[in-house]
């Protein structure tokens, strides 16, 4: 009798072990689970946007922690499981959007309204996503994945995933990953290319402080943004309309309350379950394949490409503008969407060439421009593929 | 009363409309093939004619409670829908292949056995011959989508094709070769398509990029030239009010000055007086002090109270036992 129960246990015990994560374990759970490690030291030691990397450093180890698939409905894919849920909003891409109205609630669009012509800057950048998409399909991508590869370039995490969801659905657990990456990046990407495209008389140029905003123009701001983008590109609607909406719920001043919601507690909670859910798609099975691979090295030129167009087209522009309107170059990499690192590097940059050239303001001008043309951009290429 | 009660009726008629709109309506009738001697089989394992319908729309509608008919008669307005409805075929509740999703097709089998299940109607599509076919809404009476098929040839069907030409969809006699139950019939896959468009006639995406640089610089210009020009407005404005204001300072400072010196002159009143009159009004303006009360509340909160907020005088009900 107690040699069959000791024989029992003994069973049991083999067949739980059968369950464990070590039992179940491959290399590319461990290589994956260090890369998780490596965010995680990324955001907290090295404070490499902590609000992105600790949610996304995380949610890879969860997504790489191995288990047995016997219908236990715990895993990202596994139907009706709570991350299968959680991941809806990745898949259908529904959390972009929000995420949108987030940034719409936060943001303070005076800098563009003040001087619009910054506006252009922001456009210019875009470049970023079409100079990627040319040397993806030259690399062998379809042009619908080679479109999700390349909106990396608009260092847009949630235009990026709003876009692959649509066009390439099989990479977007990498295309998210990327492009959250270099956006945690940019203080490392962005300074030597903008040290190497201008000389130090430009990065010495002193711009004139913008000119007040009234608050009717920053709430006719969004009511006619909304409608001049949209309808030339519907299909940005779910990113420009919800963009629109929130910075209207800010200026409007009546909706202060919904504002702030949108604004802190909504956002917050998306990006908590956005990271993680991202971090949770990179399953090593899926996640380290050559194509995640040829994605970073596209992601990187995107984003290259993206800040040398923003820098160099000031440079452009700056030939057509009289000698007290000139623009510091220095705000060129701000047209990549990436708010507000961006500006804050062009900030940084500039004081340390001239101490008391503050260039944060003016940046801001692109950085915001480039939202709306990375979301123009998503659209377009929609539009066109799908 | 009447004017909520006008406001209720049309916001009503508001959420029926995009109801209307999406539902029945995005059904097509997409293929039929009336002779069935090597096509699609059904769960007997028998051939018989059928008929494919499509939902075009990009949401999920079901198909439940419509009709199929091949009776003409159906059409007569002078009919009740009782009486019409006898000449149909029930489309039944209760299965869930006729929730079709977006863009999904359901074929129905045209061999008058509806014993048979869900997928079969009570008619049968005659064989070599003209055939009407016709899909009516649930209340019998709404005509949904209607086609008159041509005599068709064994294994043949007629088939409702997009013509990217014409940018509108006609209707074709598909050799059995490109026969297509249940699925998309040739030029619908359009997303597809559009890839296989891009591929082939912009390999290196150079015209894409032109295109879509094009369109988000001109997108970001229309915003440049509005807020220029209304940047360019608003600061007329301000400077239009700022002179106005500078004009109407001038011209009571003229009347006052006119006033005071008619006052010494031909009135004969002190200078003292004027001077004490002067300093009273100097300092009231200095310590904001005003004798005429207007009894509206001027007081602004920086920020968002709840203090006259409806929710908060809100109980739960006491209870009464």
């Amino acid at each position: 009798m107690l040699m069959d129960t000791l024989d029992f246990i003994g069973a049991k015990l083999l067949d739980f072990l059968a369950y464990t994560g070590f039992a179940n374990a491959e290399l590319g759970n461990w290589i994956m689970i260090l890369v998780g490690a490596f965010f995680l030291f990324l955001a907290i030691k090295k404070d490499f946007e902590p609000l992105l990397l600790i949610p996304i450093g995380l949610g890879i180890i969860l997504g790489n922690i191995p288990f047995k698939a016997v219908g236990l409905e715990v895993g990202l894919y596994e139907d009706n499981s709570v991350l299968n849920i959680f991941y809806q909003g990745v898949k259908l891409g529904w959390y972009p959007p929000l995420i949108f109205l987030g940034i719409g609630a936060m943001t303070d669009f005076s800098a563009l309204i003040a001087n619009p012509k910054l506006l252009l800057v922001g456009a210019a950048a875009q470049f970023g996503i079409f100079g990627a998409y040319m040397i993806a399909l030259a690399m062998g991508f379809e042009p619908n994945q080679a479109a999700g590869i390349a909106i990396i370039g608009g260092a847009d995490g949630p235009t990026a995933i709003f876009l692959s969801s649509k066009l390439s659905p099989n990479l977007m657990g990498a295309i998210a990953v990327c492009a959250y990456s270099y956006m945690a990046l940019v203080p490392l990407i962005q300074p030597p290319l903008m040290r190497l495209l201008t000389t130090k008389q430009e990065r010495l140029i002193r711009m004139k402080p913008a000119r007040q905003v009234s608050q009717t123009e920053k709430i006719i701001f969004p009511i006619v943004g909304l409608l001049l983008t949209t309808f030339v590109v519907p299909s940005g609607l779910p990113l420009l309309g919800m963009l629109f909406f929130g910075n209207l719920l800010k200026e409007s001043t009546k909706t202060t309350r919904l504002a702030k919601t949108a604004g802190n507690a909504l956002n917050d909670i998306i990006v908590m379950l956005l990271g993680l859910t991202v971090g949770c798609s990179t399953q090593a099975s899926e996640f380290l394949t050559k194509d995640t691979v040829l994605i970073f090295f596209l992601g990187a030129l995107a984003f290259i490409i993206a800040t040398a167009s923003g820098v160099l087209f000031v440079k452009f522009f700056n030939l057509f503008l009289p000698k007290g309107k000139k623009i510091n170059p220095l705000i060129g990499n701000a047209g990549v969407s990436a708010v507000p690192m961006a500006a804050r590097i062009s900030q940084n940059l500039g004081l340390e060439y001239d101490s008391k050239n503050y260039l944060l303001m003016h940046a801001m001008g692109p950085n915001v421009a480039g939202v709306i043309g990375s979301a123009v951009a998503a659209g377009v290429l929609l539009g066109f593929l799908s | 009363m009447m004017k909520n009660r006008f406001l209720g009726i049309l916001l009503c008629c508001m959420a029926l409309l995009p109801a209307f709109g999406q539902g029945a309506f995005s059904f097509k009738i997409n293929e039929v093939v009336t002779s069935n001697a090597a096509g699609l089989v059904d769960e007997y394992g028998d051939r018989s004619g059928w008929i494919e319908i499509a939902n075009t729309s990009w949401g999920t509608n079901n198909i439940r409670s419509c009709y199929l008919t091949t009776n003409r008669a159906a059409l007569n307005p002078e009919l009740s829908a009782p009486e019409r409805i006898r000449l149909m075929s029930l489309i039944p509740k209760g299965d869930s292949r006729t929730n079709l999703t977006a863009k999904q097709n359901i074929v129905f089998f045209a061999d008058g056995h509806t014993n048979r299940g869900t997928l079969h109607t009570n008619f049968c599509l005659n064989v070599g011959e003209e055939n009407f076919i016709a899909l009516f809404d649930g209340n019998g009476v709404t005509l949904l989508d209607s086609v008159t098929v041509p005599p068709l040839a064994e294994n043949q069907s007629f088939a409702r094709v997009y013509n990217g030409a014409t940018e509108s969809y006609e209707w074709i006699v598909m050799e059995p070769d490109n026969v297509t139950p249940g699925s998309p019939n040739a030029g619908q896959g359009k997303v597809q398509d559009k890839i296989a468009e891009f591929k082939e006639k912009d390999p290196y995406g150079v015209a894409m990029s032109v295109m879509a640089m094009a369109i988000v610089f001109s997108c970001l210009i229309l915003l440049y030239v509005f807020f220029r020009l209304f940047g360019y407005i608003v600061s007329l404005m301000a400077a239009m009010t700022r002179v106005r204001a500078i004009r109407a300072i001038r011209n009571k400072a003229h009347q006052a000055s006119v006033m005071a010196k008619q006052g010494l002159e031909t009135k004969g009143i002190d200078m003292e007086v004027y001077m004490a009159v002067i300093a009273m009004a100097l300092k009231e303006y200095e310590e904001n002090v005003h004798d005429v009360e207007s009894n509206v509340l001027t007081l602004q909160p920086d920020e968002h109270t709840e203090w006259n907020a409806k929710d908060n005088a809100m109980r739960e009900w006491p209870k009464l036992y």
